[in-house]
């Protein structure tokens, strides 16, 4: 993935700490990409197979983060989720943030009754809990990565929507959009080639950010037994398998899961220069 | 509010019903799409039939059944009935439990309303001074606290944070309940709001209410630190735009004592997109807090829907999902209103 264009610093206070903070963000965030994509092939166990010798085994120099339940080595199982919730999360943002974006772009561009209707239909779509919709998705589609993706796609689609029908509103009847209709393009190409590279910038700081939210549904709805199935390295699905145990003492099964997601969301977040989650009115929590 | 020396007042009245009108047909019209949606959703889901009769069912008991549902009538005649159940407030019965789900859910609304209420305090409790602070000074400690909150909390998933919290403060060092529901095994205060620290209040139990609320703390915190960072950011920027306003200046030049500025030009002209964000955010709530009651078995409607999610039990998914849609759609109109109220700029 390409890092969005920091284009024009603003100047502020601290800037050499935030500048630097920033930056270490993308990097930590580059290295755990790194972990997703090659992840797989450096795992010290094999993140499926359980010991049934060692259940439970606390964190030590052979287990870095201990064994689950079973005797799956819990180090290995967080590298491998990392492609697994990563991948996920991309393609659901890609989707309905992809889809989203070019509708927003054409309720702009025609604005009148289309406009109207795309608007209420997405404020009804954003009026149900983030979480809640996921469910019901689940209850209607039954299950697996399809319908996890689709649940990420439609939570991703009305805030892209919105996000760049507000921006580009403003240059409905610009010049150029004015001469480029004159000239014999149609609707669509006006909106391809005019309207959604004004909002190139919008849609790429609302990109990190969105997918740092994906990851988080994801990890939410597998630790409710939707979405990635146990046996399988999931984050959430990991947090979830571990939480009845934290009241036995053994934290490391949930404890690591978590702070791989704590992480990538932190890292994600650090490629937007104002890192406030696009969700829905209220901010929303998982 | 609106002040005696207002002049133009008829008008502004008849503004004010315009405006409600509108807002109310607006809610109106999103309540019925919400329900369209709903109605779709039941018609994928697969008809019960097959779950309500069994496995060895007839063709004709099949056929039977499905007249009784009223499964062959066209469909727009089951969406007229299906709607006019919903606006009886007929949600439909649990295939679980054979309970109407309204029912069911009027049982655990007051557990996840208490708990998002307390939730909401925090929330209110550590962003506004923050807030306030880092948007009159922009910098310095307050900023730092706050946007350190702010970021740990938009980083964390919430759930976890709860694990956390109960390994730190139950396991570790045990000051809070096991994660057990309410009371974990004491016997409820007579139900009055169903709020159980009210309630125990009422009944004239305060060692009761104090438990209860011992065993809201955590998941209420956990609750404000994961939903507060938009408030923390909103009031911060607020604030802080009041406060570089040409008119606060001015009164500043004047050497108008500072509290006054405080009260009468930023705290007024700050509050209202403050106020709303927090009443959007409880609105949120009462249907995002899904995962936090799952974590503390906590027994309100997320925790429900989840539970009925286990046994296939749609009518009990859909009826929490059109519950709190409905309270946060509500919600927005009663935030629109009250805005429209609070800022003069808003009613021409």
């Amino acid at each position: 993935m390409a890092s969005p264009p920091m284009t024009g610093r603003r100047p502020r206070t601290r800037s050499g700490w935030a500048g630097r903070t920033r930056r270490i963000r993308q990097g930590v965030f580059l290295a755990l990409l790194a972990v997703a994509v090659v992840g797989p092939w450096i795992v010290p166990y094999d993140p499926l197979r359980p010991d049934p010798f060692a259940p439970l085994a606390p964190p030590s120099a052979e287990h870095w983060f201990g064994t689950n339940h079973l005797g799956m080595d819990v180090f290995s199982r967080v590298i491998a989720a990392a492609r697994v919730d990563f991948s996920l999360a991309l393609l659901g943002v890609l989707i309905g943030g992809g889809l989203g974006s070019v509708m927003g772009a054409w309720a702009a561009y025609r604005r009148g009754w289309a406009d109207v209707v795309l608007l209420r239909v997405v404020e009804v779509l954003q009026s149900f809990p983030v979480l809640l919709f996921g469910i019901m998705l689940f209850a209607v589609l039954g299950g697996g990565y399809v319908v996890l993706i689709a649940a990420i796609a439609s939570v991703n689609f009305p805030l892209y929507l919105r996000q760049v029908r507000s921006v580009l509103i403003p240059l409905t009847d610009v010049g150029y959009v004015q001469a480029a209709k004159c000239g014999g393009l149609g609707g669509w190409g006006v909106v391809w080639h005019h309207f959604l590279p004004n909002a190139r910038g919008q849609i790429l700081a609302l990109f990190a950010l969105t997918c740092a939210y994906a990851i988080q549904i994801i990890a939410g709805l597998s630790f409710i037994g939707l979405g990635v199935e146990p046996p399988n390295p999931e984050w959430g699905s990991m947090i979830n398998a571990g939480a009845s145990l934290i009241l036995q003492g053994a934290w490391w099964p949930s404890l690591f899961p978590g702070l791989a997601i704590v992480l990538s969301v932190y890292s994600l977040t650090g490629f937007s220069r104002d890192a406030v989650r696009p969700l829905g009115p209220a901010g929303g929590t998982l | 509010m609106p002040t005696a020396e207002e002049s133009p007042r008829w008008a502004g009245a008849r503004s004010w019903g315009w405006f409600l009108l509108r807002r109310l047909g607006l809610l109106l019209l999103v309540l019925c799409a919400v329900c369209v949606l709903t109605f779709t959703v039941t018609r994928f889901t697969g008809t019960p039939l097959y779950a309500s009769i069994g496995q060895q069912a007839t063709e004709e008991m099949i056929e039977a059944r499905a007249e009784v549902l009223g499964l062959n009538e066209p469909v727009w005649v089951q969406f007229r009935t299906y709607f006019f159940n919903l606006v009886r407030g007929d949600l439909g019965t649990s295939r679980r439990t054979f309970v109407p789900v309204a029912e069911e859910i009027g049982d655990r609304l007051p557990a996840t309303g208490e708990l998002v209420i307390l939730a909401t305090f925090f929330i209110v409790l550590w962003t506004v001074p923050l807030g306030v602070r880092a948007g009159l000074k922009g910098g310095g400690a307050a900023a730092r606290i706050g946007e350190g909150i702010s970021q740990f909390g938009v980083s964390v998933p919430a759930f976890w944070l709860g694990l956390l919290l109960i390994f730190l403060l139950v396991f570790l060092w045990p000051i809070f309940p096991p994660p057990l529901g309410r009371l974990s095994g004491a016997d409820p205060p007579a139900a009055v709001t169903g709020l159980y620290t009210l309630d125990a209040l009422l009944a004239g139990d305060p060692g009761l209410s104090l438990r209860a609320l011992w065993h809201l703390t955590l998941p209420a915190v956990t609750l404000a630190v994961t939903s507060g960072p938009p408030v923390f950011r909103v009031t911060r920027s607020a604030v802080a735009e009041v406060a570089s306003s040409p008119y606060v200046e001015a009164a500043r030049s004047y050497g108008l004592p500072r509290r006054l500025i405080m009260r009468r030009d930023i705290a007024r002209n700050a509050f209202p997109p403050v106020l709303n964000l927090v009443a959007m955010t409880f609105g949120y709530l009462i249907g995002g807090a899904v995962l936090v009651e799952v974590v503390f078995s906590w027994p309100g409607i997320g925790h429900y829907a989840v539970r009925a999610m286990d046994f296939s039990d749609y009518d009990a998914v859909l009826g929490v999902v059109l519950v709190s849609a409905a309270i946060y759609v509500f919600l927005y109109f009663i935030v629109d209103l009250a805005q429209y109220a609070l800022d003069p700029r808003l009613r021409d």
